[in-house]
């Protein structure tokens, strides 16, 4: 099987042989006609919540202030994820491309890259960017000749997982603790600086920009009806070629994303489970991964396509240390501002640092409930999330992981 | 108007209200523990989590606005099982065990935890407390803190920041190394804190309390060599009785008076006494600045909590603030002088203790330019707690009488534990001291209240004297940035606590709005059932000028009764 190359279609990194055809085309539209190319082609939020893109730009569009922000979020902090770097890397002309045709379309006339500080190159490349654009008058005033004004500022993560989430991310870059604001305002409503802001992953940016680009009908014409265009899906784990691929929404199932994308399982091991969407996902079983890789399927499954980080488990790790892990990186990450987040999951991780013998009943309910009370009572996407992988190793290893004797026993 | 229902009952509520705020109206209590009100919305310890019809997620009350249509059930078995793990995890977080736990700590009887507990219908635990192991912070004079029953819920962090207008707080680190601390962990002590005490009544737990001056009282009080006096502040009297179970605002004077003759104190005298006292000086200080075109405004002294905050955000106004110590203080001065002497009593065995609504006032004992003129300072919470630990039934005690003479005091003293109480003490003494005139109308009711800043304008003798008043330092800086900017008065009042001493850092918890409303309206009853109403008609305090400091100003006088400052910056 082939990729489909939408995005990935040509790499675009000297600003000199590079003519931003979506750019120039999208400043001689009007601002509302963008909005309604991107709405029309469905595109929705590659940072993993799935926003539509062009509803999030006709907000912002509409609200009436004397300043708006655009933010591009290269946090990627999620585990096993790595496209954006890959296209801040490889494509940062796209990238850019894509952050000026938002700024237009929304009326921002400033806007930041938020780039993961781990990212050294990343950064690096990007800084020349702007630089260069800056040079060339791609970034400043009256860009092509448009009368459209906009500048760009790169910020360096902070190195906190809760950072990538766009509230937090504001706060940071407003110089506060990287904590999560609570919504409502939506940061389209008060954002940045209390101005009207979109935040949007580099993945959308770059997307939004090849729609321009190629237009929207033939980004329709890709995928399924609930899932159309292409995704970047980040392969990693226990398989031959780990990697970037891009992949028409339903072209592929899990099962032959990780065989014929991925080379199967390294090593001839035997394959545990799948987490796939990342470690904020639940898994899914070897009998569980023939459903084609749409959101819709994989939401049907119980799991979610997250931000398209899909990392295969063989079957030589130890459950519990796998837990441990993940447990740990949650407990770490939590912003600390709401209470079931910071302390369920530092409980958790005490429950599972002194397990070597399987769970009794007890425990199991113990952390049954902790995971349903930070689902659905903390304050932000990390924590709602943070325990869906430890919940789902549990439920689907159960014979594996309780004490023997105590299985299905009322606790 | 917008429809809602709530656990099945309907009611219309305007646009912006809360679901928490609508439930009340409902007369339903959703449980909270980071919702303080008058504080800023956190939504940090999701207690108040509800289910709202058509969103997957529960939703926090008190940061959810009701929509047109809303459905809200605020106690389906969902939300009460979520609440009831919730409240696991926040006590697992509370370090309870054998050394550290309710039965020893400061809030034994005013935990909010235990009172969340009882509303939810906790029946197990099933986490053992995990140990943050920090160490306390005992920088301060004033105030202690343990961080290891910290919840971090944030509310001191608010309460100093918003209402206060400080920011000693913050919140550091992330994930379970969060912590609330002081500004670069310096502790309490060794940052710009007023020591007025009011996070003390936001925090929920025992993390926050003052520092403990009652186990020395206790241990000078079984001294037989020692002689022990006791004051007590003009707050005191109309709150302490909460603390066994009264309604707000019971006075309980005379009850209070035999509760500390029990105790044990030789004497027990009245910080009125010394409130009065401090009306000659000031007064008598603010009719000099005004003939003799002193600095003014004049700046009244007497609260701590703002004399810390002056010093350290308005320097530069130092010389604008009368130059009287605080009646607690004079207090002390004329015990360890005038009453000493008159007793024979060497000053070494002569102990001072006040009573105080305040905790900064443990600070102030201990300034270097005090002398150790009082030994010991205990809010109104240690005192209840030495009457219980007594085995004394207070509230049910004869009334008895302070001792003379430094136990009488007239109505204008009383009303120094509200905001505006020293401005209108002090008028109704200049008035007549400046005019020789009978002053008709005692009551100034624009200087009475809780609005944040009052002003009124008094005719004396042709001279149209401006006042201002202030309390809660959040209104007090911005009455001193109204002072900077050019406008002019004459004399202002300014308190630390909101509401005056009545709601002081040191009186019962709980402290709210309504219940100092309670205590200001008790005060200005005593003022009013008194037959002497005006400082200068203290008898006593005229038998003080003429046996022993001459007259109000005189060079004893200043050397017992004034102080000086320090400029400490930021
Ligand atoms: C804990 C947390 C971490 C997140 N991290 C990222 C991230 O690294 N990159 C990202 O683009 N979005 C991240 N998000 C999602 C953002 O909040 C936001 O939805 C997204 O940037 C919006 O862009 P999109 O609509 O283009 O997806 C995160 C959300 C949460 C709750
Ligand atoms: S859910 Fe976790 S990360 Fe989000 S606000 Fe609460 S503590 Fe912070
Ligand atoms: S005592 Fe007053 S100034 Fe000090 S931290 Fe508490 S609220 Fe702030
Ligand atoms: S000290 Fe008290 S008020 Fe402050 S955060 Fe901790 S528990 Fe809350
Ligand atoms: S207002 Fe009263 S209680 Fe508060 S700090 Fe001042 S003197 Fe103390």
């Amino acid at each position: 099987m082939e990729e489909t190359l939408f995005l990935k279609r040509e790499e675009v990194k000297d600003i000199n042989n590079y003519d931003f055809p979506a750019l120039k085309k999208a400043l001689k539209m009007k601002q509302e006609d963008v909005i309604v190319e991107v709405k029309r082609s469905t595109l929705k939020g590659r940072g993993g919540a799935g926003f539509p893109t062009g509803l999030k730009w006709e907000l912002a569009f509409k609200e009436a202030a004397d300043k708006k922000y655009l933010i591009c979020n290269g946090d990627e902090g999620e585990p096993g994820t790595f496209k954006d770097r890959y296209l801040l890397e490889e494509s940062p002309l796209k990238v850019l491309e894509g952050i000026l045709i938002a700024a237009y379309a929304i009326g921002a006339d400033e806007g930041y890259i938020y780039i993961r500080g781990e990212y050294a190159k990343p950064i690096r490349v990007f800084s020349r960017v702007i630089e260069e654009a800056r040079e060339k008058g791609i970034l400043g005033e009256n860009i092509f000749g448009s009368g459209f004004n906009f500048d760009l500022y790169l910020v360096k993560g902070a190195g906190a997982y809760v950072c990538g989430d766009e509230t937090s991310l504001i706060n940071s870059i407003e110089g506060k603790r990287g904590r999560s604001r609570i919504k409502p305002p939506y940061p389209v409503e008060k954002g940045l600086f209390d101005k009207p802001t979109v935040v949007n992953n580099v993945e959308t940016l770059a997307s939004a920009a090849e729609i321009i680009n190629q237009g929207a009908d033939r980004y329709l014409s890709l995928g399924t009806e609930k899932s159309r265009g292409t995704k970047l899906v980040c392969l990693s784990g226990d398989i031959r070629n780990p990697g970037i691929y891009e992949l028409e929404f339903g072209q592929a199932t899990l099962r032959e994303i990780i065989d014929d994308f991925g080379g199967g399982l390294k090593n001839g091991s035997g394959l545990k489970f799948v987490v796939p969407g990342g470690i904020s996902t639940s898994i899914l079983l070897e009998d569980e991964l023939d459903i084609p890789y749409t959101y819709e399927d994989l939401d049907a499954a119980g799991s979610s396509l997250g931000s398209g980080a899909v990392i295969v488990v063989g079957e030589d790790h130890d459950l519990i240390d796998l837990m441990l892990n993940v447990s740990r990186f949650f407990m770490d990450e939590t912003c600390g501002t709401c209470f079931p987040c910071r302390e369920g999951n530092r409980q958790i991780y005490h429950m599972l640092k002194w397990k070597k013998n399987g769970f009794t009943a007890k425990e199991r309910q113990l952390i049954k409930d902790i995971g349903k009370t930070i689902h659905l009572a903390a304050r932000c996407g990390l924590g709602q999330t943070s325990l869906n992988f430890i919940s789902s190793v549990l439920d689907k290893f159960e014979d594996e992981l309780m004490v023997r004797g105590d299985i299905n026993v009322e606790g | 108007m917008l429809k809602v229902n709530i656990d099945g009952q309907n009611l219309e509520v305007a646009e912006g209200t809360t679901i928490l705020e609508a439930a009340k109206k409902a007369h339903i209590k959703i449980p909270t523990l980071c919702y303080e009100e008058g504080l800023s919305i956190y939504g940090g310890c999701r207690l108040c989590v509800v289910e709202v019809e058509g969103e997957n997620l529960l939703q926090p009350a008190c940061a959810t606005e009701i929509r047109d249509g809303m459905i809200v059930r605020t106690h389906s078995p969902k939300v009460r099982e979520v609440r009831k793990t919730l409240f696991e995890l926040i006590i697992a977080s509370h370090d309870i065990s054998c050394e550290l736990n309710c039965l020893t700590c400061s809030r034994n009887g005013s935990c909010e935890l235990r009172k969340v507990a009882e509303d939810i219908g906790i029946t197990e635990i099933r986490l053992s407390p995990i140990n943050k192991g920090y160490g306390e912070d005992k920088s301060s004079y004033a105030i202690m803190r343990e961080p290891n029953k910290c919840i971090t819920c944030g509310r001191c962090i608010r309460k100093c920041e918003e209402v206060q207008g400080i920011g000693i707080f913050t919140m550091a680190n992330r994930g379970p190394a969060t912590i609330v601390t002081t500004f670069g962990d310096k502790g309490m002590g060794n940052v710009e804190c007023t020591n007025c005490g009011q996070c003390i009544h936001a925090c929920p737990t025992g993390a926050l309390h003052e520092v403990y001056h009652y186990e020395s009282v206790w241990d000078v009080l079984h001294d037989e060599s020692k002689h022990v006096v006791v004051q007590t502040a003009p707050a005191v009297r109309v709150a302490i009785s909460e603390a066994f179970g009264d309604e707000p605002g019971t006075i309980a004077t005379g009850q209070m008076v035999a509760a500390l003759r029990r105790l044990g104190f030789d004497k027990v005298f009245d910080t009125n006494f010394s409130a009065d006292l401090t009306i000659m000086e000031e007064g008598t200080e603010l009719i000099q600045r005004i003939k003799e075109g002193g600095t003014l405004p004049l700046f009244t002294s007497c609260s701590p909590g703002w004399i810390k905050f002056i010093e350290h955000f308005y320097p530069e106004f130092l010389p604008h603030l009368s130059s009287c110590k605080s009646p607690q203080q004079m207090f002390g001065a004329i015990a360890k002088s005038y009453y000493a002497e008159k007793n024979n009593i060497p000053r070494e065995d002569l102990v001072v203790v006040s009573v105080m609504p305040c905790t900064a006032k443990k600070f102030e004992a201990k300034r270097p330019e005090m002398d150790g003129d009082v030994d010991y300072v205990l809010t109104t919470r240690e005192l209840a707690g030495m009457i219980k630990a007594a085995g004394i039934d207070m509230v049910n005690l004869e009334e008895e009488e302070y001792d003379r003479i430094m136990g009488t005091s007239t109505g204008a003293a009383d009303i120094f534990g509200a905001t505006g109480g020293v401005m209108e003490a002090a008028l109704r003494t200049a008035y007549e001291l400046i005019t020789g005139k009978e002053l008709e109308k005692l009551d100034f009711y624009d200087v009475r209240g809780m609005t944040g800043i009052k002003e009124t304008e008094v005719e004396i003798d042709g001279l149209t004297v401006r006042a201002a008043v202030a309390h809660g330092l959040g209104n007090v800086r911005k009455l001193m940035e109204m002072i900077k900017a050019g406008k002019e008065y004459h004399f202002v009042e300014l308190m630390a606590c909101p509401g005056g001493c009545i709601g002081g850092g040191g009186q019962p918890i709980p402290t709210t709005d309504e219940i100092r409303q309670k205590r200001i309206d008790s005060i200005y009853q005593i003022d009013k059932n008194k037959k002497l109403r005006k400082s200068h008609e203290n008898p006593y305090i005229k038998k003080l000028y003429d046996e022993y400091l001459g007259e109000p100003g005189s060079h004893r006088a200043h050397e017992l009764l004034h102080t000086h400052y320090t400029a400490r910056g930021v």
